[in-house]
C-alpha cells in the first residue's frame, strides 16, 4: 500500500502537478474572485474579523463553541469563492498537524482521553486556518496590502505583497521553461521498479534543486531592471512620505455592508456562546 | 554630497537583493508548500530544504537583505498567497530564518573558502531548526490542556520533536542545504554580481564577521520570535476567563444576542435606505 | 532650441577598464523624434540612462562632462526631478511593471511623487498610449504590445517632455509595430514629446524619425535628419546597421550604372515609386518562376512517397484562464510537415505558434486528438524520450542554459545518455558554431548572437531528425541576424526537417520551401511564397507583412515577386528605348 502511494508521489512532482495548474490557481485565488461578498469589504475590518475570530478559540476549550465557530469561518470561506487548491492544502495542513500527533501519542500508549483534548487543538488550528483563508485569499492583494498598510505595517512587507503577485507568473514561467529544458535534454532513470522510482524521485528533486542556478541568474537580470525602474517611479521617495500613505489610503472607505458583516458575526458568536452555556 | 552618494547605492543594492531572494525562496517555499506528501512519514521533508537560496545569496552579498527578503519571501508567497497565514505565529519563522540566514551569510568573509561556505550553510540551517524545535515543544506544552496528564503526550512531543530536529539538522539539512550552497556559491561567485552591477565580495568587502552585537542581537530576535508564537497559539489559555463566564455567563450571552440583534437589523435597514437613495439617484 | 545638451561626456561603468562612453558632446532639439543606431556594445543604452540620471545617481562610476535637461543638470537635479522630465521604457519592459493593474501600474509614479491627481494622470497617460478602456485590467491579460505600451504610459504620466524607448518593437510582429509607433507619433506631433529610440529596424526609422544618431565606439559619429542618413549606406553597413531594402537596392543600381547617378537615395517605399520610376519588371525564368514550380513539385511529391515527420490529427487545446472559460487555441487542428521540408511558421503574436512547437516535442500534451512524429504517436511517450527526434530551440535563450559554461550545455543531452563521442562531439559543435574559445563562459554572459549560436548548438546536439526553432532572429541587430540567417542556411545541410517560427519576413523568404500562416489557431494559409505574399486579402486579415522590397516590387508592377535585394536586382531593369 505504502509502496502504490509512493510511486504515485513519485509520478507526482513533475507531472503531474503541472506549473501552469499552479500558476492558475494562484492567479484565481488572488484576483479570480474578487466579485465575492467578501472581496468587497473593507480589507480593514476584515483585519480586525480576523483578529478576533482568530484569537477567540484560544480562550475557551467549549467543543460546543469551537464548532460554531469553526461553522462561521467554512461559511465565509465559501463566500470568497477560495481556490480549490488553497483549500486541499489547509486541509492536508490540519491533517498532518494534529492527524500526525495523534497516532504518535496513541503509539506512547493513548487512549480515548487523547482523542478529546487533539479534536479541541483540530477544531481552534481549523478555524484560524479558515479565518486567515478568508481573510489573505478572499481579498485581491493590494486590498490587503492597503489594509495592513493602514494598520502601521512596513511599508515594505505591503510593497512585497503586491509586487510578489506581479512578479509570480513570470518567475513561474521562467522556471517551468528551465524545467522544460531539462525534460527535453536530460535522461532520467527508468521508473518501471521500485527503486528505479525511488531513483526517479532523487532525480526529480535534483533537477528542481539544480534548476535554482540558472534561475538565479536569470533573475537577478530581471530584478535590476525592476529596481531602476522602481527608482525612477520613485518607489523610495514614497516610502518616506507621510503624504503619499495617506493617498493610497484614501480609497478605503467603510460602508454599511462592513458594518452588517461585522454585525452578523457578532450575533453568530453571540449565539454560539448563549448555546455553549446553555448546554 | 559624496557621502550621500555611495549611501543611495548601497541602499538601491539592498534593495535588489531583497527583491532577488524574496522572489526565489518565495517560489520555493511555494513549492514545498504544494508538495505535502513529502511531510508524512518517517522522514520529514519540510520548508528548510530549500534554505539554500538565501543561504548562498546571503553568503555572496548582503546578509541582511538576503535574510529579510528570504523571510518576507516565505511570509508572503507561501504564506499570504495560498492562504496559510497563521497570524502572529508567523513572526516566529519569520525571525529564525532572519537568524539563520543572517548569521550564516555574515560568516563567510570569502566566498572562495569552500570549508567556510559548508560551516556557515550547516551553523545557519542548525540555528533555524534548533529555534524552531525550541518553540514547538513550548508551544505544545502550553497549548494542550494539562500537558502532563495526557497519557504518553509529554513523552511524544520531546521523541517526535527531537527526531524531526536531528533527522532534519543530519539528513536534509546535509542534502538539501550544504550541498546545494556548497554546489552553488563557487558557481555564481563572480558570475552574478555583475548582472546586479556589484563587485564580487571578497576580504576587503566582506562584513565583519560575528561580533557580540550580532549574537545579542539574535537572542533578542529569537526571544521576541518565542514570545510571538507562545503569545499566538499558547498563551491564551493563562488568563482565567472560560471559568468566569460558564457561571454566570447565560445571562450575558443573551444580552449579546439582543444587541446583535438589534445591530444587524438596524444596519440592514439603514443599508436598504442607502441603497435606495443611490438607486434615486442614479 | 534644445531640450538636451550634452558636453564632453565621459562615462566608465565602475569596475571596468575602458570608459563606455568616450568624450561624447551632442544636441537634441525639442520635438524632435530621433533615432540612435550602432551596433550592439557600442553605449546606446547606457547614453540613455545618462539622459534620465540613472547614471550617476543610481548607477555609480566615474563620470565626467556636463547633461542638460531642459537647462537642468543632471549631475544637480535628483532621480525625481528627472524622471519628470525624461521617461525611459527599458528594453525588457515587462521587468519595469511592478503593480497587478493597469491604471495603477501606470498612475504608480505620480502616486509616489505624491501627485493628487494621480489617477487622473494615469487614466490620461493611458489614453495617450491607446489603453483607454483597459484601466481595470490585471496585467496578465495584456498582450505582448499592450504591455509595452503599458509601460510607456508609466513613463508618460510624469508628464515628461522627453521619451526614450530602447528598442521598442524588438519582439512584436508588424501590426503591434506598427501600433507602438502610431502612439509615438502622437506623441511627438500632438503632445509635442521629444522622442529617442534605440531601433535596429530602419524601415520604422524612415517611416517614422526625424533624425538619426550614429554611435560608434562610444561615440557620436553624426547626427543627421532621417533621409540624408540612411543614404549613408556604405557608413551605416560598415556600422552593422543595415539602411531600408528600398535604399539598398537604389544604391546598389547606382553604382551598377542602372540608375542616374547624384540622386537622393529613396528611404520609403514612396520615395521609391519615384526613383524608380523608371524601370519596368521582366519576369525571370529563374528566380520567382523556378522557385514556383520547386515548391509545386515538393507538394506533388509530398502526397506520393514523401514521408511524414509531424503529423498533427484533430488537435484541440486549451489554457487555463483565471475567470470564465479556458482559452481554447487549436480545435480540430489538422496539419502534416513531411520529411526534409523547410517551413516557416509565420502569423500575429497569440496565434499559436509557440504551443504548436510545444507540442510537437511533448512538452504539451493535446486536450484532444493525436500527434505522430515520424509516424508514431507521441501520447504515451516520454518527452525525454523524444528527444533524439525532435528538438525545440526557444526563442529566449537563456532558458536553455542550465548548466554554468556552454560547453557543459552542448555536452548534457549526450553525456546524460552515454554517447560514447560526446567529447569529440561537443568539441565538434564547439568548433561548427566558433564558439570553443567561449567554450568555459556561461550562456547568460556572452552577447546576444553568441547566445543564439550556443542555443542552436544545443539544439542539435542529439542530432535530431526534426529541429524547431522559435523566433530564432528576434531581438538581433542586423549583423546578428544575419550571421544567425547564415547558420540556418547551415544547419539545412545537418537537420532533415526544420520548422521556424517567426516574424522575420526577410528570413522567411530567404530560407523556407513552404510557409504556414496561422491565425488564431488555424490554418490560414499553406504553400509556398508566392501563393501567401500575392494574397493581399490574406497578408491583411493576418496581420503578415511582406519585405519592403517586395512591397515596393509590387507598387511597381502588379506581377513582380522579388522577395530579396538580388532578385529585385535581376527583375528590374531600365526600359529599353
Amino acid at each position: 500500500m505504502t509502496e502504490k502511494i509512493k510511486a504515485k508521489l513519485a509520478e507526482n512532482i513533475l507531472d503531474k502537478l503541472s506549473i501552469d495548474f499552479l500558476r492558475g490557481q494562484v492567479l484565481k485565488n488572488a484576483y479570480g474572485n474578487d466579485d465575492t461578498v467578501i472581496a468587497g469589504l473593507d480589507p480593514r475590518v476584515l483585519l480586525l474579523w480576523y483578529v478576533v475570530i482568530g484569537f477567540l478559540p484560544w480562550f475557551t476549550g467549549s467543543l460546543w463553541f469551537l464548532a460554531a465557530c469553526f461553522l462561521l469561518v467554512l461559511a465565509t470561506t465559501m463566500l470568497a469563492r477560495v481556490a480549490g487548491l488553497v483549500l486541499l492544502l489547509f486541509g492536508v495542513g490540519v491533517f498532518t498537524q494534529t492527524g500526525y500527533l495523534l497516532i504518535v501519542s496513541m503509539f506512547f500508549g493513548g487512549n480515548g482521553s487523547t482523542v478529546m483534548p487533539l479534536l479541541i487543538l483540530t477544531l481552534k488550528v481549523a478555524t484560524c486556518s479558515l479565518a486567515s483563508i478568508t481573510v489573505f485569499s478572499g481579498l485581491d492583494p493590494d486590498r490587503l496590502s492597503n489594509g495592513l498598510m493602514w494598520y502601521g505595517c512596513p511599508e515594505r512587507l505591503s510593497f512585497s505583497i503586491s509586487y510578489a503577485y506581479r512578479m509570480l507568473p513570470m518567475l513561474l514561467e521562467e522556471f517551468q521553461n528551465i524545467l522544460l529544458s531539462y525534460r527535453m535534454r536530460g535522461n532520467p532513470p527508468a521508473h518501471d521498479t521500485l527503486t528505479g522510482k525511488v531513483r526517479y524521485l532523487i532525480y526529480q528533486v535534483k533537477i528542481i534543486m539544480l534548476s535554482f542556478y540558472p534561475l538565479m541568474l536569470n533573475t537577478a537580470k530581471r530584478s535590476r531592471t525592476t529596481v531602476e525602474a522602481l527608482e525612477i517611479k520613485g518607489y523610495r521617495y514614497a516610502a518616506v512620505n507621510k503624504e503619499v500613505k495617506k493617498m493610497k489610503l484614501a480609497s478605503l472607505k467603510v460602508t454599511y455592508n462592513d458594518m452588517l458583516f461585522l454585525a452578523v458575526s457578532f450575533l453568530w458568536i453571540a449565539l454560539s456562546l448563549l448555546a455553549s452555556t446553555v448546554f | 554630497m559624496e557621502l550621500g552618494k555611495k549611501q543611495t547605492a548601497t541602499q538601491s543594492q539592498k534593495l535588489m537583493i531583497f527583491v532577488l531572494t524574496m522572489a526565489l525562496y518565495g517560489l520555493a517555499t511555494l513549492f514545498t508548500e504544494l508538495i505535502p506528501s513529502y511531510q508524512i512519514g518517517v522522514v520529514e521533508f519540510s520548508v528548510e530544504y530549500f534554505l539554500f537560496i538565501p543561504l548562498t545569496l546571503a553568503m555572496l552579498f548582503d546578509p541582511m537583505a538576503a535574510a529579510l527578503g528570504a523571510a518576507t519571501g516565505e511570509l508572503v508567497f507561501s504564506e499570504i498567497m495560498l492562504g496559510q497565514f497563521g497570524g502572529l505565529g508567523e513572526l516566529e519563522k519569520f525571525l529564525t530564518v532572519t537568524i539563520g540566514v543572517f548569521v550564516a551569510g555574515r560568516m563567510v568573509k570569502n566566498p572562495k573558502n569552500c570549508r567556510m561556505v559548508g560551516i556557515a550553510a550547516m551553523t545557519g540551517t542548525g540555528l533555524q531548526l534548533l529555534m524552531g524545535t525550541i518553540v514547538d515543544i513550548l508551544k505544545v506544552q502550553l497549548a494542550v490542556e494539562d500537558f502532563e496528564a495526557v497519557a504518553g503526550l509529554p513523552q511524544s512531543v520531546f521523541a517526535t520533536e527531537g527526531f524531526a530536529f536531528l533527522n532534519d539538522l543530519l539528513f536534509s539539512g546535509i542534502l538539501f542545504c550544504l550541498l546545494p550552497t556548497l554546489y552553488l556559491v563557487p558557481k555564481l561567485y563572480g558570475k552574478i554580481e555583475p548582472l546586479l552591477g556589484m563587485r564580487p565580495r571578497d576580504e576587503k568587502t566582506g562584513l565583519g564577521g560575528i561580533s557580540l552585537r550580532v549574537v545579542i542581537g539574535a537572542a533578542i530576535a529569537f526571544a521576541a520570535a518565542a514570545g510571538a508564537e507562545l503569545l499566538a497559539t499558547g498563551g491564551m489559555p493563562l488568563i482565567e476567563w472560560e471559568a468566569e463566564w460558564a457561571e454566570s455567563g447565560t445571562a450575558l450571552a443573551a444580552g449579546m444576542v439582543v444587541a446583535a440583534l438589534a445591530a444587524v437589523i438596524v444596519l440592514a435597514v439603514l443599508r436598504g435606505k442607502a441603497g435606495k437613495g443611490m438607486a434615486e439617484k442614479a | 532650441m534644445n531640450i538636451i545638451e550634452i558636453r564632453n561626456l565621459t562615462y566608465t561603468y565602475p569596475g571596468a577598464e575602458e570608459p563606455i562612453l568616450k568624450n561624447i558632446s551632442a544636441e537634441i532639439e525639442k520635438g524632435d523624434f530621433l533615432a540612435i543606431v550602432g551596433n550592439n556594445g557600442c553605449g546606446k543604452s547606457t547614453f540613455c540612462k545618462v539622459l534620465n540620471g540613472l547614471i550617476p545617481h543610481f548607477i555609480t562610476g566615474d563620470f565626467e562632462g556636463a547633461v542638460e535637461i531642459e537647462g537642468v543638470n543632471t549631475l544637480e537635479a535628483d532621480v525625481g526631478t528627472l524622471a519628470c522630465k525624461v521617461g525611459y521604457v527599458y528594453q525588457d519592459f515587462e521587468n519595469q511593471i511592478v503593480r497587478p493593474t493597469v491604471l495603477d501600474d501606470a498612475s504608480y509614479a505620480c502616486l509616489n511623487y505624491a501627485m493628487a491627481d494621480y489617477q487622473e494622470r494615469g487614466r490620461e497617460a493611458l489614453a495617450m498610449c491607446g489603453l483607454a478602456g483597459r484601466e481595470s485590467d490585471y496585467i496578465w491579460q495584456l498582450s505582448g504590445g499592450q504591455t509595452h505600451l503599458l509601460a510607456l504610459a508609466g513613463a508618460v504620466a510624469l508628464r515628461p517632455d522627453v521619451l526614450i524607448l530602447d528598442e521598442p518593437i524588438a519582439q512584436l510582429d508588424p501590426a503591434h509595430a506598427d501600433r507602438i509607433y502610431g502612439v509615438l507619433r502622437e506623441l511627438n506631433e500632438k503632445y509635442g514629446k521629444t522622442i529617442i529610440v534605440i531601433e535596429h529596424h530602419t524601415e520604422y526609422i524612415a517611416d517614422y524619425c526625424r533624425h538619426v544618431m550614429l554611435m560608434k565606439d562610444g561615440g557620436i559619429a553624426w547626427k543627421l535628419p532621417t533621409d540624408r542618413a540612411l543614404r549613408r549606406v556604405e557608413e551605416l553597413e560598415a556600422c552593422q546597421i543595415f539602411p531600408p531594402q528600398v535604399t539598398i537596392a537604389a544604391d546598389r543600381m547606382e553604382r551598377e550604372g542602372r540608375l542616374p547617378q547624384g540622386q537622393p537615395l529613396p528611404t520609403t517605399v514612396e520615395e521609391g515609386k519615384k526613383a524608380f520610376g523608371g524601370l519596368c519588371y521582366q519576369p525571370q525564368g529563374g528566380t520567382g518562376g523556378k522557385y514556383g514550380e520547386k515548391s509545386e513539385e515538393k507538394t506533388g511529391k509530398k502526397e506520393a512517397d514523401r514521408e511524414p515527420a509531424i503529423q498533427f490529427r484533430d488537435v484541440s487545446v486549451s489554457y487555463r484562464s483565471v475567470k470564465g472559460e479556458p482559452r481554447q487555441v487549436f480545435r480540430g487542428l489538422n496539419l502534416d510537415v513531411a520529411r526534409g521540408e523547410k517551413v516557416a511558421l509565420i502569423g500575429s503574436n497569440g496565434a499559436g505558434k509557440s504551443t504548436l512547437m510545444k507540442m510537437a516535442v511533448g512538452l504539451l500534451k493535446p486536450k484532444k486528438g493525436d500527434i505522430l512524429l515520424e509516424g508514431e504517436s507521441i501520447r504515451d511517450r516520454r518527452t525525454e524520450n523524444l528527444s533524439e527526434k525532435v528538438s525545440l530551440v526557444y526563442q529566449n535563450p537563456e532558458d536553455m542554459f542550465i548548466k554554468d559554461s556552454i560547453r557543459a550545455d552542448i555536452a548534457y543531452a549526450m553525456e546524460v545518455r552515454g554517447r560514447a563521442d560526446w567529447r569529440e562531439r561537443t568539441e565538434a559543435l564547439l568548433e561548427r558554431f566558433r564558439l570553443t574559445h567561449l567554450g568555459d563562459r556561461d550562456g547568460r554572459l556572452l552577447s546576444g548572437g553568441q547566445m543564439r549560436r550556443a542555443s542552436l548548438a544545443i539544439g542539435i546536439a542529439l542530432n535530431p531528425g526534426i529541429l524547431l526553432l522559435d523566433e530564432p532572429t528576434a531581438n538581433l541587430d542586423i549583423a546578428t541576424r544575419r550571421e544567425i540567417v547564415e547558420t540556418l542556411n547551415d544547419i539545412k545541410g545537418i537537420t532533415e526537417t526544420v520548422v521556424i517560427a517567426t516574424h522575420d519576413m526577410q528570413l522567411v523568404c530567404g530560407w523556407a520551401d513552404r510557409i504556414i500562416v496561422l491565425d488564431r489557431g488555424v490554418v490560414a494559409a499553406d504553400g509556398g511564397r508566392d501563393r501567401i505574399f500575392s494574397d493581399w486579402a490574406l497578408t491583411e486579415t493576418v496581420g503578415i507583412r511582406p519585405p519592403e522590397i517586395f512591397a515596393m516590387g509590387r507598387a511597381l508592377d502588379q506581377d513582380a515577386r522579388c522577395y530579396t535585394v538580388d532578385e529585385f536586382l535581376r527583375g528590374f531593369r531600365p526600359v529599353r528605348a
